[in-house]
């Protein structure tokens, strides 16, 4: 919300003001008082002070919010206006996986960099119900950089764990009986307001209303056009009804009908607008009506800078729907029909939804949900669908849901219940009308699809799913619209899984076309998503032919995949992750252990939310090779069982089969352990055993047992080109290990061949990783310069095996940083660790500030704006120790 | 306005509906009556006193609306259904 000024008619609560300040200095205020108690109003007045030296960042909690990611969304919004970066970057874009974790960092880090004081405002805070939600928040709160304080306003106690901030004092509370009008501030409303009353009827009113804000702001817009206030205050103390109800009755009979009408009809809208209005009153001429309320009383109120959106207080609100169920009651299933076709005609399809609901139009809105169920994940409102799930009717079995609910499960990674759904839906799809039953059915194929990856079982899947690829299209606007959403993922989908099983060309021709999609009709998330994948597909298509420099490009489109998910906030989403892992990747093939290291971290970072064995295989498969490349063969071998572990909980065999066993048992030999390696050997299947990768696992057997004679045999296969492989760098490793063989039979010159073989297959790329891990180091320093023609690629080669990456050769090109302090230094050693500022603190025995301090000093030392980053620099410097990749 | 609610039995929850007797301030007119349509209203004194089954669910719902609705809470008791317990006069059989 953009705070509105103040109406007119609230007076200079001076006192109320300063305590608010007084309380503003501490980390955390809470504002915990019941409905109409003027918290609201309070905070209003406090951020229209002339000379309020806080950037305030405000956010209004939207009626019973259940979507995490909604709230996250509009606060991150509201402190990037406040800390004026918002022009940096796009909006922070809503996605369908959200990592709150990392939200609450960004939000954090934001804050930290923020010039100047910053004010959190969070107001309506009870209404947000996210119990995840609100445990982020204490993580925020109890972490606030030095320079921002927040307030919080609420109807009642929240469940906040904010124990360490009261204990340290940084906690200040107003409550009810702060916010209460004394008499004097009752005299001041009413002349403010000008009444005039007598100081017995003041008193009186003050008395009868217990200085609740709200009953006094409701009797002074009665007494303000009241021929005898004298009488108003007498006969309402004489009243034994409670005091909203008594003076919201007395309030609307004070209004013209057409305003009464008005008020009741649109009660049932959390917000409304003119035309809105129009609707539901069935009348023109709403808009000016809105606009004098707002302006006559605080119970209305406007939105937005361009007063265009209304929405009423909640009490008031509350009380008018009570009062129009009671007085036409047949009308408000038809209210809501009104309504709700209002909202689907402007694009608001959850308010839609939830007016259908409230119609008890429940087939409908079952297939309003249903049909919108992509676009809407796809809006990042995945957490308030299932909220519209869940208002359903228990038992009511509406089969249109069960779609819905799949991709719920999908989302939580409950796979058999999601395959479940996906058959009811199915079965329910064959009974509807051809229109949808055709996208019913895209949709669901698509589901499958996604669910098939998570599995790993991709035989026959893409059979199945192979008519996604043509368009969906449909009579309207409407339609071509959702059949646009659906078609962009069903042809993500279908290209992952094609990349996933190597059907190169076609995962290659649908996510190009996936991203075209999405880029046309708006949909940066799949847009992104395609890009990711397309760079993972890239890898192994482009591998397949050498002397195309398929590294370089695949580097250059995962960059480009990167760089478009950053525009959107998503560079750490579970989305890029693809990308960011095969940028690891390629780093790792080509030498440049540091840098690929560090990418592979930031991948970590990305799939913290995501549960699925797949991604995760390859990324211990990637840092499997990185070990590796660094001569650690214990900690690879690790990594590899790992990843091996992972795909044995697939139900199908994945694209990388063949290289991982492989790795994992030339690990094995070279760590001396050669007869488990032929036990696991053993256990293949002819397919697999036959493979370029497998037949050079088992000449790195035969090496390991003393017999080369019998690695050569093996090898011959992938050196004729007889046996299948992944990509020339298996034929580079086959080559390599000839040479080991050679060697090993005394024959040095075809030794010397054989690694001029695989320098000559490994030029284009500049591939180094097979030179590391097959400990070729002394073949190659054996090998006369004067007899390669590769010369520039081996002393590279060398360097790396040396122990100086190509990468941390340009480093040292990076501007000197300025030496830090010991203190600095001190707490920079936690800087990689998990531990929070304040636990790090505790660790060093010094305060939290001195550790932000040093913090915002090593930053700037080290020029960078976050954390990882520090750490990163830090690395590269030396200032601190190479970390493990787990 | 905080209210304590009475301890729970061991911290289990009773799945039976109960009879529940809620005190509040002030005389509640019809429009907010009608926002309890399964509690029955009485007045006392100044106060009223809605009385309804309700199981916990039903009790947290009503509890809700009451603080939606402002309205300033005096009292909540379950009324068993033993003769003998002390009554205010407010106690029902179900």
């Amino acid at each position: 919300m953009t705070v509105a000024p103040a109406a007119p008619r609230l007076i200079d609560r001076g006192d109320l003001l300063a305590a608010l300040d007084r309380a503003a200095a501490r980390k955390v205020t809470i504002i915990s008082a019941p409905a109409g108690s003027g918290k609201t109003s309070l905070l209003r007045a406090w951020a229209h002070q002339p000379g309020q030296p806080h950037q305030l960042a405000a956010v209004s909690v939207q009626r019973d919010q259940h979507d995490a990611q909604q709230f996250w969304l509009a606060l991150l919004d509201a402190v990037r206006h406040a800390s004026a970066t918002a022009g940096r970057a796009e909006p922070q874009a809503a996605t369908p996986d959200f990592n709150a974790p990392a939200m609450v960092d960004r939000v954090l880090s934001e804050l930290a960099d923020a010039r100047g004081g910053i004010t959190l405002v969070i107001d309506d805070l009870h209404e947000l119900n996210s119990p995840e939600a609100l445990s982020q928040l204490t993580r925020l709160l109890t972490n606030l950089p030095p320079n921002v304080h927040a307030i919080l306003a609420t109807r009642r106690d929240l469940r906040l764990r904010l124990h360490q901030l009261r204990l340290a004092g940084e906690l200040a509370e107003i409550r009810a009986a702060d916010l209460r009008f004394s008499e004097r501030e009752t005299r001041e409303l009413l002349d403010a307001s000008g009444i005039a009353l007598s100081a017995a009827g003041a008193a009186l009113l003050h008395q009868r209303t217990e200085g609740w804000a709200a009953g006094l702001r409701l009797a002074a817009i009665s007494l303000a056009g009241h021929p005898d206030p004298e009488r108003f205050v007498a006969e309402f103390s004489g009243s034994d009804r409670t005091v909203a109800e008594y003076l919201i009755a007395e309030m609307l009979d004070g209004q013209p009908a057409g305003v009464q009408d008005l008020l009741l009809r649109t009660s049932l809208l959390d917000r409304v607008n003119g035309e809105l209005a129009d609707v539901l009153t069935g009348r023109p001429g709403s808009e000016p009506i809105l606009l004098e309320l707002a302006d006559a009383n605080a119970f209305v109120e406007s939105l937005d800078p361009k007063r265009t959106w209304f929405r009423y207080h909640h009490l008031f609100g509350d009380l008018l729907r009570l009062e129009l169920r009671r007085a036409l009651p047949a009308e408000v299933p038809a209210l809501h029909r009104r309504a709700a076709g209002w909202f689907i005609q402007h694009g608001q399809v959850v308010d839609a939804i939830r007016h259908t609901q409230a119609a008890g139009d429940w087939p409908d809105a079952a297939r309003l949900l249903a049909d919108h169920s992509f676009s809407l994940t796809l809006d990042g409102q995945a957490q308030t669908m299932q909220a519209l799930v869940q208002a359903f009717p228990p038992g009511a079995d509406h089969s249109e849901l069960a779609l819905v609910r799949a991709m719920g499960d999908l989302a939580q990674g409950r796979l058999d219940e999601a395959a479940a759904h996906l058959a009811v839906a199915e079965t329910y799809a064959e009974t509807t009308s051809p229109g949808r039953r055709r996208r019913l059915q895209v949709a669901i194929a698509s589901l499958k699809l996604s669910l098939a990856r998570r599995r790993g079982h991709l035989a026959g899947v893409i059979e199945q799913a192979r008519f996604l690829a043509s368009p969906v299209t449909g009579p309207s606007d409407e339609d071509i619209a959702l059949g646009s959403d659906l078609r962009a993922v069903a042809l993500m989908n279908l290209g992952t899984v094609e990349a996933w099983s190597l059907g190169l060309p076609d995962a290659e021709r649908h996510l190009r076309e996936g991203a075209v999609l999405a880029r046309e009709i708006g949909r940066p998330y799949l847009e992104v998503g395609c890009l990711a994948q397309l760079g993972f597909a890239y890898i192994f298509h482009g591998a397949a032919m050498p002397k195309i420099q398929a590294f370089a490009t695949t580097q250059r489109r995962c960059r480009e995949a990167i760089a478009l998910a950053e525009r959107y906030g998503w560079g750490t989403e579970p989305v890029i992750a693809p990308a960011l892992m095969t940028l690891a990747g390629t780093m790792v093939w080509l030498g440049e252990f540091d840098e690929g290291e560090r990418w592979l971290r930031r991948t970590e970072r990305a799939l913290q939310t995501d549960t699925g064995p797949d991604v995760r295989l390859l990324l211990h498969q990637a840092a499997g090779i990185l070990h590796a490349g660094r001569g650690r063969r214990q900690e690879a071998l690790e990594e590899f069982g790992a990843a091996e572990h992972l795909a044995s909980q697939l139900e199908g065999s994945q694209a990388l089969a063949s290289q991982m066993t492989g790795w994992l048992l030339a690990t094995q030999a070279r760590l001396g352990r050669p007869g488990e390696a032929r036990a696991c050997l053993a256990a293949l299947d002819d397919e697999r055993a036959g493979s370029g990768e497998i037949r050079n696992a088992r000449a790195v057997i035969c090496l390991a047992e003393g017999d080369p004679a019998g690695a050569l045999g093996v090898l011959h296969g992938v050196l004729a080109g007889t046996a299948p492989v992944l990509g020339y760098v298996t034929v580079v490793e086959a080559h390599l290990l000839a040479g080991l063989a050679y060697r090993e039979l005394g024959d040095q010159r075809a030794a010397y061949q054989a690694a001029e073989r695989a320098l000559a297959l490994a030029e284009s790329d500049r591939v180094v990783l097979p030179f590391a891990m097959t400990g070729a180091q002394e073949l190659l320093e054996a090998l006369p310069r004067h007899e390669t023609a590769h010369a520039a690629l081996l002393a590279d080669i060398l360097d790396v095996l040396h122990g100086a990456s190509p990468a941390a050769k340009e480093q040292s090109s990076l501007p000197p940083a300025e030496e830090l302090s010991p203190g600095e230094l001190r707490v920079l050693r936690y800087l990689p660790t998990n531990l929070s500022r304040p636990e790090i603190a505790g660790e060093l025995s010094i305060s939290v500030n001195t550790v932000n301090t040093h913090v915002r000093s090593i930053y700037a030392k080290l020029q960078v704006r976050d954390r990882s980053s520090a750490v990163q620099r830090a690395r590269e410097l030396r200032l601190l120790a190479a970390g493990r990749t787990r | 306005m905080r209210f304590h609610l009475p301890a729970r039995h061991h911290g289990v929850m009773d799945p039976e509906p109960a009879l529940y007797m809620i005190r509040i301030n002030g005389h509640l007119g019809a429009t907010v009556l009608s926002a309890f349509p399964a509690m029955t209203p009485r007045r006392h004194g100044a106060h009223t006193v809605l009385t309804g089954l309700l199981d916990q669910s039903a009790l947290y719902a009503v509890l809700a609306d009451v603080e939606a609705l402002g309205l300033d809470l005096l009292e909540i008791r379950k009324l068993t259904r033993h003769r003998e317990s002390p009554g205010s006069g407010d106690r029902r059989s179900p």
